[in-house]
């Protein structure tokens, strides 16, 4: 199975050329190359959709006015919080039994060998064709949609972890031996922070993948929800409250994104440093 | 050595059987789940009719056109930035917060705009599949040896050359990989688009059969089967692109020692 999940490397910082300048102007004119192009962006966005009569695409200044409006002055914030529970829930349940589950395949090398063919079928399978499926098994609420997000989000944490335990080196498994380490001990000191990386690597995957099914649940037979609520005001013709939703859609996922890095950062700190050092 | 295809074969023939027994025992209803041998059966049926062939050509479509696109648009766009410093480091913010905008978010709009048509589908599948791409381009185009890039200056290799002898072979471990995340992102995305937008393919075929009825379950099953078997196959597809077109690159070296080792 080795290779066929996320690419660490490429997860990681992107090797860097050197640059001249040193000091603190170098800092701030790092800031300011990664910030210009979203800004202009966001203000040509303005400029040309400012007279724009498309009912498409209403004015940016509108989008903005009318989001304060929705969700926070008539409340559909609520809407927000329902999606970003199911999401917990399922996140949670499904990464758990990933994690646990990659472990315990890596430990018993019959069953790895023996359910490899459904495991990777699962993974493969695109979550979202198994809506229908889960609307017929747990009916209309929210069970279906936790449970809909746990099923995606298990396999790329699973085959992640998995990957990770095998890719530790074996010698260190021999140090261990010699320390008599032991067989919990071994897993928690060793094992856990050796495949740390890759595991990281595999709950971002499935991050991801919860996301696109925390919405998607909630187009297709559900009554609360972003997904419901941007479905619900494009069938209703409501252009300017459909953009509301995408824009706090997108606000949303490049949120818990960047809170995953920085959690990623916190915890991971040693890797990241290891690396430097290896790099140096 | 024969242990290890006949576990697996055993396992998923095991499988069916459990799938059939709880559901003909009745501890799962009818109403819940439908037997293996009915969604088995209805799969057949379909095999033989126009209809399953029909929305796999649809579901293909979109994920062929939108890959094709992508791969075009990320070879070119992820190559000029990475050979700039300055565009990579503009770049770079505004592609992490694209690929952080869920395309179903857009999904809507896409509707709205283009309809329930291949047009939409693709746009979607683009719009999921191009930000990872790019990355995978940009990092892969970026690694690359120093010294090759030196050697290539003093041969006087420059534009196109240099894009297509140089730059896309050294990229390539990182180009596969992106594309096999990518197509993973353009099957999905394809999905979506049928299940909530509407338009021909597996996904819609899969809603049609849940919204019939208790009685066409077998049917849903079936073509939920369909769709990861396309998944299998375009992932298995670059996975083993992954190991053919790159034997020769150091990192599939390593695996493969990697392998050899474990085996002895």
């Amino acid at each position: 199975m080795t290779g066929t999940t996320t690419d660490v490397t490429s997860e990681v910082a992107a090797p860097r050329r050197r640059s001249g300048r040193t000091g603190p102007l170098r800092g701030l004119a790092r800031l300011a190359t990664s910030l210009w192009l979203p800004v202009a962006l966001l203000a040509v966005w303005w400029l040309v959709t400012d007279t724009s009569t498309s009912p498409f695409f209403p004015p940016l200044r509108d989008i903005l006015a009318e989001t304060w409006n929705q969700w926070v002055v008539f409340g559909e914030w609520t809407h927000a919080v329902a999606s970003l529970k199911n999401l917990l829930f399922g996140y949670l349940a499904g990464t758990v039994v990933g994690v646990v589950g990659g472990s315990l395949l890596w430990r018993l090398r019959q069953v790895r060998v023996a359910v490899n063919p459904l495991i990777y079928f699962l993974y493969v399978l695109p979550a979202p064709a198994l809506l229908p499926a889960m609307i017929a098994l747990f009916g209309i609420g929210q069970m279906r949609q936790i449970a809909l997000i746990a099923l995606g989000v298990i396999w790329p944490t699973l085959l992640n972890t998995l990957d990770g335990m095998r890719g530790i080196d074996v010698v260190k498994f021999d140090t261990a031996k010699a320390l008599r380490l032991g067989g919990w001990r071994t897993y928690r000191t060793l094992v856990l922070p050796g495949a740390a990386p890759q595991i990281t690597a595999g709950l971002r995957a499935s991050l991801a993948v919860g996301i696109v099914l925390m919405v998607v649940s909630e187009m297709v037979a559900a009554r609360s929800g972003i997904g419901y609520f941007i479905l619900q005001a494009q069938a209703e013709f409501a252009i300017l409250k459909m953009w509301t939703g995408i824009l706090v859609l997108a606000l949303i996922g490049t949120a818990l994104n960047y809170l995953f890095m920085l959690a990623e950062r916190v915890v991971l700190h040693w890797h990241v440093k290891s690396r430097a050092l290896a790099g140096s | 050595m024969r242990l290890s295809w006949l576990l697996p074969v055993g396992t998923v023939l095991a499988a069916l059987a459990f799938w059939q027994l709880v559901t003909v025992t009745g501890v799962v209803g009818p109403t819940q789940f439908p037997t293996m041998s009915d969604s088995l059966a209805a799969l057949w049926a379909e095999a033989t009719s126009a209809r399953l062939w029909n929305s796999v050509c649809w579901t293909l479509r979109s994920w062929a056109i939108g890959m094709a696109i992508t791969v075009a648009v990320g070879l070119i766009v992820g190559t000029a930035l990475a050979f700039n410093d300055f565009a990579y480091r503009s770049a770079a913010p505004v592609i992490e917060i694209f690929k952080a905008i869920p395309a179903i978010a857009v999904l809507p709009l896409a509707i709205l705009v283009l309809g329930s048509s291949l047009a939409m589908k693709v746009f979607l599948v683009c719009f999921a599949a191009l930000w990872p791409f790019l990355i995978q381009v940009i990092y892969g185009v970026r690694s690359m040896d120093p010294v090759v890039l030196d050697t290539a200056k003093a041969m006087g290799i420059r534009g196109v050359r240099r894009f297509l002898a140089v730059s896309i072979p050294s990229a390539s471990p990182y180009l596969v990989t992106g594309m096999r995340i990518a197509s993973a992102q353009a099957l999905i995305l394809s999905v979506v688009a049928e299940i909530v937008g509407g338009a021909e393919g597996i996904g819609r075929n899969i809603l049609i059969a849940q919204n019939a009825g208790t009685g066409a379950y077998p049917l849903m099953y079936a073509y939920i089967i369909v769709s990861g078997v396309l998944g299998l196959v375009v992932t298995g597809a670059f996975f083993l692109m992954e190991r053919k077109v790159m034997h020769w690159h150091e990192s599939q070296r390593n695996i493969r020692a990697a392998n050899r080792a474990a085996r002895s």
